[in-house]
């Protein structure tokens, strides 16, 4: 399959079931709440080395966010709920509850409970004041800078992580050219993160390594420095090779997110140094999700072919 | 179908239809639900002798017809459904519901709602005293739900509250939140003197300050992001909190050791 002449691998990405929550974020402007939202979504990669993947979905105008303030809605994922329910607070904690004027809501109903301010309201040593109106508890703790706000719980949601997809370009300018237009355009898609910095990961990795204990290692076969001496995936004119990894609530949303983003690069297309796109995989035996690449641009395939 | 009571004649004596509930008659057919007791007066006597009885055995609401202030427990210990009085009630209605929505027409006598947990009462106007509040001898009053009063309401409203929404969109009497344990009540018009006495935790919100006892402090004028999330969260409060962004806090009472806070709009 080629589309504007950048070659779609037959090849797929394979993910694996996370859980996941939705925090929104609000403050009394836009950049103090994208600043919690970054930090809060800081050192969280990869679930191999940083206990969760999280990053930001989306900006979130005033008026549409429970105070009526401007927000920013993130999502957290992690290998299994014991697991989210333990990094959920702690950074609730250290980067929301401390980052000036901010309040902090649930961004799902659906699902089991998430502890948020239910677990860090000790901090307010007995001044917390509960409010539980309906069926929805939120928590006011007295604070230096006055109060801050927080739901008592969050939903969850059973979701995927680790879908992915492979820009192969000619100069590490083209490939990053590349990414940066595909996390722009996957931006727009509600539902998922790409947890690594800036949407993109340059350090794609293998499972296992030579040595022994470590979980991981560089994908040496789309390493460009490494082509002809290892088994590589690569081809001559390619220089560089740039990944986008992908976490959603839902199989759909990460299909959705992926055709998006390879979308966008090819729209770029071969003249703009692009070679082909391919997927990271384990030969499909690991991860129960496949996000098949050909079958997923199959519908814009067609429509490429007619375009004059 | 509505499940319709329509009384036969002006009661004699004070009813107590506590426990009627559209649960309960919509399970009977009409010749049992007119078998059902209820006290009237000193004795008891089939609800059949009090109303006329529509539908029994319908799924809708029941409509009480014509309300009356002789009816007491009007909707207590209702779990579901909906109960509509086209008039005023007596005392104790909806006391301890735990669900569903009762809407009266008219005034309602004293203890509306008194330890109810869950369920909406709407009042289109005046509540007695003590709405909201522990019924005698208990110690607790609400701990759940919403009561809308539309009108004002008695002495002693959300006495001993411990959960909850209660509002008010006209004036609160003397001693409103009494001894109140948690929960909010809101008041539009004006309060009454003595309230707040003995208050532990709970929020009371007002558009301007009341008497309050000597151990309220005044703790100034905040920016409250609470006051926001209120607003736009709990419908009810939406017209009180329109556009509200900071409250003065009156924390109390504390000559009882208590946390409870007035937050007054104005």
């Amino acid at each position: 399959m080629i589309i504007n002449g950048v070659e779609i691998r037959d090849s797929f990405a394979e993910a694996f079931p996370m859980v996941g929550t939705r925090l929104i974020i609000t403050a009394d402007t836009p950049e103090w709440a994208m600043i919690a939202a970054r930090t809060t979504t800081g050192f969280a990669t990869s679930v191999i080395g940083c206990g969760c993947e999280a990053g930001v979905e989306r900006e979130i105008p005033a008026g549409q966010t429970p105070d009526g303030r401007p927000g920013v809605s993130i999502l957290i994922f992690a290998m299994d709920f014991g697991s989210l329910k333990k990094v959920v607070p702690l950074r609730l904690g250290q980067c929301i509850l401390t980052c000036p004027t901010t309040a902090c809501y649930a961004g799902m109903e659906e699902g089991k409970r998430v502890p948020l301010a239910r677990t860090i309201r000790y901090f307010a040593d007995g001044h917390q004041i509960s409010k539980k109106i309906g069926s929805k508890r939120f928590w006011r703790l007295p604070v230096m800078e006055g109060e801050f706000v927080c739901d008592d719980d969050t939903g969850s949601v059973e979701g995927v992580g680790g879908g992915n997809f492979l820009i192969l370009a000619r100069t590490r300018e083209a490939a990053l050219r590349a990414a940066e237009v595909a996390v722009k355009a996957m931006g727009t898609v509600e539902g998922n993160i790409l947890p690594f910095p800036g949407g993109v990961v340059r350090s794609g990795s293998k499972v296992g390594s030579k040595y022994k204990g470590l979980f991981a290692s560089t994908n040496h076969a789309y390493c460009p420095t490494l082509y002809g001496t290892v088994e590589s995936a690569l081809t001559p004119e390619v220089g560089s090779v740039m990944e986008i990894v992908i976490d959603g609530v839902s199989f759909d949303s990460v299909a959705e997110s992926t055709r998006v983003g390879i979308k966008a690069v090819c729209e770029l297309g071969a003249e703009s140094g692009i070679v082909a796109i391919d997927a990271g995989n384990y030969g499909g035996n690991l991860g129960p999700f496949h996000f098949k690449l050909r079958e997923i641009m199959a519908e814009d395939a067609k429509l490429a072919e007619v375009r004059p | 179908m509505t499940i319709t009571l329509k009384p036969v004649a002006p009661f004699t004596a004070r009813v107590d239809l506590s426990g009627i509930t559209p649960a309960l008659l919509s399970a009977l057919s009409r010749r049992d639900a007119e078998y059902v007791q209820v006290p009237h007066g000193g004795r008891r006597v089939g609800l059949g002798d009090l109303f006329f009885i529509e539908n029994a055995g319908g799924d809708g609401p029941l409509v009480i017809e014509i309300g009356d202030d002789r009816l007491d427990g009007v909707g207590a210990g209702l779990g579901a459904g909906e109960i509509i009085v086209d008039g005023p009630v007596g005392a104790f209605a909806g006391m301890g519901m735990s669900g569903g929505v009762i809407r009266i027409a008219g005034n309602a006598g004293d203890y509306l709602g008194a330890e109810m947990s869950g369920g909406r009462i709407e009042l289109a106007r005046d509540a007695g005293a003590r709405a909201g509040a522990a019924g005698s001898g208990s110690r607790r009053g609400m701990s759940g739900g919403v009561i809308r009063i539309h009108g004002s309401a008695g002495p002693r409203l959300a006495e001993r509250q411990r959960g909850g929404l209660v509002v008010v969109a006209g004036d609160a009497g003397e001693g409103l939140a009494t001894d109140m344990i948690a929960g909010t009540a809101a008041v539009e018009g004006s309060v009454g003197p003595l309230a707040g006495r003995g208050m532990k935790r709970g929020t009371l919100l007002v558009r301007n300050a009341p008497e309050l006892p000597a151990g309220f402090v005044d703790t100034g004028r905040h920016d409250l992001i609470a006051l926001r999330l209120m607003a736009r969260r709990v419908k009810d409060l939406a017209h009180l909190l329109k556009d509200a962004t900071a409250a003065r806090r009156i924390v109390g009472d504390t000559l009882m050791g208590g946390q409870g806070e007035v937050l007054v709009l104005g």
